[in-house]
């Protein structure tokens, strides 16, 4: 098989011809007439790379959604390889949705040649009067030579009356860090005694300064130095000290 | 053949019309109901292929046109020689199925079936009309919506989107989990040996 396979992966590359990754999948299992409901990930990630591979050696230029196939198809044969837990193994198959995926896209190319064929037999259609005015002089797309610099200059300037200063502001980034942020608790909470957040970040709530006291506050309570109370969701949040404050600074 | 009085006035009501008309219309129109303006289209293309004519009444898009016979597509083609626009390539067929089925639908979930992107490929069918769009989905983002247009069912000769080739298959597999899909798959298999 191996033999076999060395042979037909040095026929050409026509990457350009394929509609995608998906699409040079389907040729692939095609071609080595593989079940497409019993798919070897193994083998098909083999010979899927050995396509880019060669695509890239010949310098043609591969896009990128071709490399983050070949990346899945890796990673789905890496995970096939690996022994699997016994019980609990709640990984699903990693073909499934790749099958999933090439069934799906099998379908709609189908599809796709299926609407290939009407347009074929309605091309030669024509109906009367209406349909074909999309095809009448002043809907056709522009031909060379058609518009002149004139007709460009004039829809410029039509845009430029138009324009609008744009408005300009400097933006000034204020830096608040955790440490900071601690201090400033440190003070605004008597010990014993239970403080709003909103009081804690103050009378100039910036969207900044709500996320960093935020961080804050789950930060200490993951240190065990502060508690907190909500009623229930979105009412206010009270903090209090606990005993560990003063312990562990 | 000689064509009656209703037969004639839905002729005349299609030939007239910039745009197919329904069963609706034509029963409004002509104060008759469905049954009778079936007969009168059946009598009317009797009457054109009695006499050989080279066109018809068909139904496209949700309604009735005068169409002439493809075989007369190389000679009136020639009336519209330049303007009418080519072919539309695999990957725009490909992303047109795609959006047929599952409108109103974004770019990416056209992607994500098709593994690539697809923007060129909507870019040409929004300018042919195939596509439109139709709306925003309510997401982060706020992704565009894509919808086909009646110019789409009329140029591939498609009455309306429930015509569409294997339609409650692919609404099937559309709305399946992978799990599902893997189970069907098995059964399928089964059928098969």
């Amino acid at each position: 098989m191996t033999k076999g396979v060395q042979v037909r992966v040095s026929c050409r590359i026509e990457l350009d011809s394929f509609e995608g990754p998906l699409d040079l999948l389907l040729y692939l299992i095609r071609r080595d007439e593989i079940d497409i409901y019993d798919i070897p990930v193994a083998h098909v990630a083999d010979q899927y790379c050995t396509y880019i591979r060669m695509a890239q050696e010949l310098d043609l230029d591969v896009a990128s959604e071709y490399l983050v196939m070949a990346a899945t198809l890796t990673r789905m044969k890496s995970r096939a390889l690996l022994p699997r837990h016994e019980g609990g193994d709640d990984e699903p198959d990693p073909g499934a949705e790749l099958r999933r995926q090439l069934i799906l896209y099998r379908t709609f190319r189908e599809i796709a040649e299926e609407l290939q064929r009407s347009e074929e037999t309605w091309t030669d259609i024509y109906t009367s009067p209406g349909e074909r005015e999309r095809w009448s002089e002043d809907t056709a797309p522009a031909e060379p030579g058609q518009a002149s610099l004139m007709d460009l200059l004039k829809a410029l300037s039509s845009l430029s009356e138009e324009d609008t200063e744009i408005p300009s502001q400097r933006i000034r980034r204020t830096l608040l860090t955790i440490s900071e942020c601690i201090e400033h608790l440190g003070r605004r909470i008597p010990p014993g005694d239970t403080v709003s957040f909103w009081t804690i970040v103050g009378p100039d709530p910036t969207p900044t300064r709500i996320v960093s006291f935020f961080i804050t506050v789950l930060e200490l309570v993951r240190r065990g130095w502060i508690g907190f109370q909500q009623a229930y969701p979105f009412s206010e949040i009270r903090l209090r000290r606990t005993e560990r404050w003063n312990v562990d600074p | 053949m000689i064509l009656d009085r209703l037969a004639r006035e839905v002729e005349a009501l299609i030939f007239a019309s910039d745009e197919p008309l329904s069963i609706r219309q034509l029963c409004e129109y002509t104060g008759s109901g469905e049954d009778s303006i079936h007969q009168a289209l059946d009598r009317i293309n009797g009457a054109f292929r009695e006499q050989h004519h080279a066109v018809g009444i068909i139904e496209v898009a949700g309604g009735f046109r005068i169409a002439t016979e493809s075989e007369f597509g190389d000679v009136v083609s020639q009336l519209f020689e330049g303007r009418k626009p080519g072919k539309l390539s695999r990957a725009a067929l490909e992303t047109l199925a795609v959006v047929a089925y599952s409108q109103p639908c974004t770019r990416m979930a056209v992607e994500s079936i098709r593994g690539v992107n697809c923007d060129s490929a909507i870019r040409t069918l929004l300018e042919r009309e195939m596509i439109r769009i139709s709306g925003r989905m309510e997401t982060p983002g706020r992704p565009l919506l894509y919808s086909t247009t009646r110019t789409f069912l009329e140029y591939f000769g498609l009455t309306d989107l429930d015509h569409l080739p294997r339609y409650e298959e692919i609404e099937e597999l559309l709305s399946m989990s992978p799990s599902e899909m893997e189970e069907r798959d098995l059964f399928e298999r089964r059928e098969d040996d």
